[in-house]
């Protein structure tokens, strides 16, 4: 049953850009792409192992910047640059981890909160290295050559298709994790940390590298956020919106699920775009007017709700 | 050697004296009782030697390994299991599911702890209950089940907080067993507890804790005539 769904979903993804030319669906596709990434890498820690994160726009700034500069600076291929995004972000995830993870529940939201906002700043005022505020541009992608084709990156088509990649690659991660010994401490962690430790389980390490791995993902995603837009500012790709919108998307989807943040992410992204047509910036009522009745009534989130109803008539 | 030797443990906090200067030393095969009035220190006493908290003096050794600045999870690892006063299933999991997840110390594939797990709750005569969760248990099976938790990890000594409080005579009485079993398996045990009438039956030696303070040490029945402990716990004039 979940195979079948996961190749049926695989399928529509795969053949999805051929049903429309329209460039805003094909933004809208991409879009939902590229949340359903941000928000399962969130959900890794912040669902399986309840360690609820105020402030993963951190990694997802980092993976922007070091994508942009290795390219502006370096000349590094944008792609490889992504992944030394996901790669430096993970890296910086450890140390973070470290301090934070001193702190529990509330107070370790906080303060990955103070640490995003700390990143922000410093990205905003070390203008040799960030430009600042004015940003970093990339006025044109080089072409990708690949199996003898070679992607241009004009049309929307390519960036599509590296979506979907990442975000079935950080769905899959997901899904392997909730299966191995990690994904089982991680639980215990969300369960009770003084428990976990009390059976032996080394609960700083099973958090930091649930959030190395979440890091490394947003990370990917902050890269491919560079190269989509083509442009990075640090309260564009630091701001605390963004980690809170990657909150919602695996609240809303299901919490320590793997199939909830496409379901998230599919759901807020097309009630965000259908309201923002409709009312403006008044469409933001609308999106916590659902928010509110998801928590009342799905607390599980849309997929994990959907899940109990199907196990129970089963 | 004694198995666990503790000598000169002191914890201070702010300026309240929880644990004075206390040592004393566990031998192989015993069950020890740990007893005082409430505020006395027992619980802070497991928790300085398990590694919940840092000592503010004194030395802890596990045949003759230091355990003083070990994380909980690397004191279970050299072999001291805990439970605690409340109990802290992993409420959400299974019976099984909470057991597996401390059988995975020392076995590394799924299968391998599951078994094992089956064979802890067996053990705590838990079997049948496996498969519901943990928050779904009555509190004496949640005692039981942290038992199994505790077992799984293969402790050389196990630490019982409270593990009869809130239990009916009869679920007492299968507890006294339990723990009789548990050291013919050649598990080492030390528990606080306030049923003073399990705690003799079970105990092969008890030691006192007053303010903090070590105020006898002996044998159970000893330990019942000392005229320091009777003051203790029924004040001065009771003696």
């Amino acid at each position: 049953m979940t195979r079948l769904l996961a190749a049926a979903g695989i399928l529509v993804l795969v053949s999805a850009p051929l049903l429309t030319g329209n460039p805003f669906f094909q933004h809208l596709m991409i879009m939902v792409l590229f949340w359903t990434l941000l928000g399962a890498s969130w959900n890794l820690l912040g669902g399986f192992a309840g360690q609820v994160s105020f402030g993963h726009a951190v990694f997802l700034g980092i993976g922007a910047y070091v994508t942009m500069l290795s390219y502006l600076s370096l000349g590094l291929s944008p792609f490889l640059g992504m992944l030394a995004g996901g790669a430096i972000g993970a890296m910086f995830a450890v140390p973070i981890g470290l301090i934070c993870f001193r702190l529990r529940g509330p107070y370790f939201s906080l303060a990955t909160l103070a640490v995003a906002e700390i990143v922000r700043l410093v990205a905003l005022n070390w203008e040799q290295l960030t430009a600042g505020p004015m940003g970093l541009l990339i006025t044109q992608l080089p072409p990708l050559s690949f199996a003898g084709a070679t992607v241009d990156w004009e049309s929307k088509i390519p960036f599509y298709y590296l979506a979907a990649a990442l975000a079935l690659s950080a769905m899959g991660l997901t899904h392997a994790v909730s299966r191995s010994r990690l994904g089982a401490y991680l639980t215990a962690v969300r369960e009770d940390i003084d428990s976990a430790e009390a059976v032996g389980i080394d609960t700083v390490r099973a958090r930091v590298t649930a959030l190395a791995l979440s890091a490394f993902i947003v990370g990917l995603a902050g890269g491919f956020y560079s190269l989509y837009f083509r442009y990075v500012d640090p309260d564009a790709v630091f701001a605390i919106s963004l980690s809170v919108e990657m909150i919602f998307i695996a609240v809303v989807g299901g919490l320590a699920t793997t199939a909830g943040p496409i379901v998230g992410a599919v759901v807020l992204v097309t009630i965000a775009e259908f309201f923002r047509d409709r009312f403006q910036a008044g469409h933001l009522i609308f999106y916590g007017l659902f928010m509110m009745l998801v928590i009342r009534y799905l607390p599980e989130g849309i997929w994990g709700g959907l899940r109990r109803l199907l196990a129970a008539r089963a | 050697m004694a198995l666990l030797e503790v000598h000169g443990l002191r914890k201070v906090f702010g300026g309240l004296h929880a644990v004075s200067d206390l040592s004393f030393a566990l031998h192989r095969g015993e069950v020890l009782g740990l007893i005082g009035p409430n505020g006395a220190g027992k619980t802070t006493v497991f928790n300085l030697i398990t590694g919940f908290l840092a000592p503010t003096a004194g030395r802890v050794s596990l045949e003759g390994e230091n355990l003083i600045g070990l994380k909980p999870h690397a004191v279970v690892k050299k072999g001291i299991a805990r439970t605690f006063q409340v109990v802290k299933p992993f409420r959400n999991l299974t019976a099984l599911e909470n057991v597996t997840l401390a059988a995975f110390l020392h076995e590394r594939s799924r299968p391998k702890a599951e078994a094992r797990a089956r064979r802890m709750l067996e053990r705590v005569q838990l079997g049948e209950r496996r498969g519901a969760e943990a928050v779904d248990l009555t509190l004496s099976e949640q005692k039981r089940l942290e038992i199994a938790r505790a077992l799984a990890t293969d402790p050389k000594i196990l630490f019982l907080d409270e593990p009869m409080s809130g239990l009916n005579p009869t679920e007492v009485e299968a507890g006294c067993e339990l723990v009789r079993q548990i050291r013919q398996d050649g598990i080492t045990v030390i528990l606080v507890e306030h049923h003073m009438r399990a705690i003799m039956r079970i105990s092969d030696r008890i030691i006192v804790l007053h303010h903090g303070e070590k105020i006898a040490d002996g044998a159970p029945q000893d330990v019942v005539q000392d005229r320091g402990v009777i003051a203790a716990y029924l004040g001065e004039r009771a003696v």
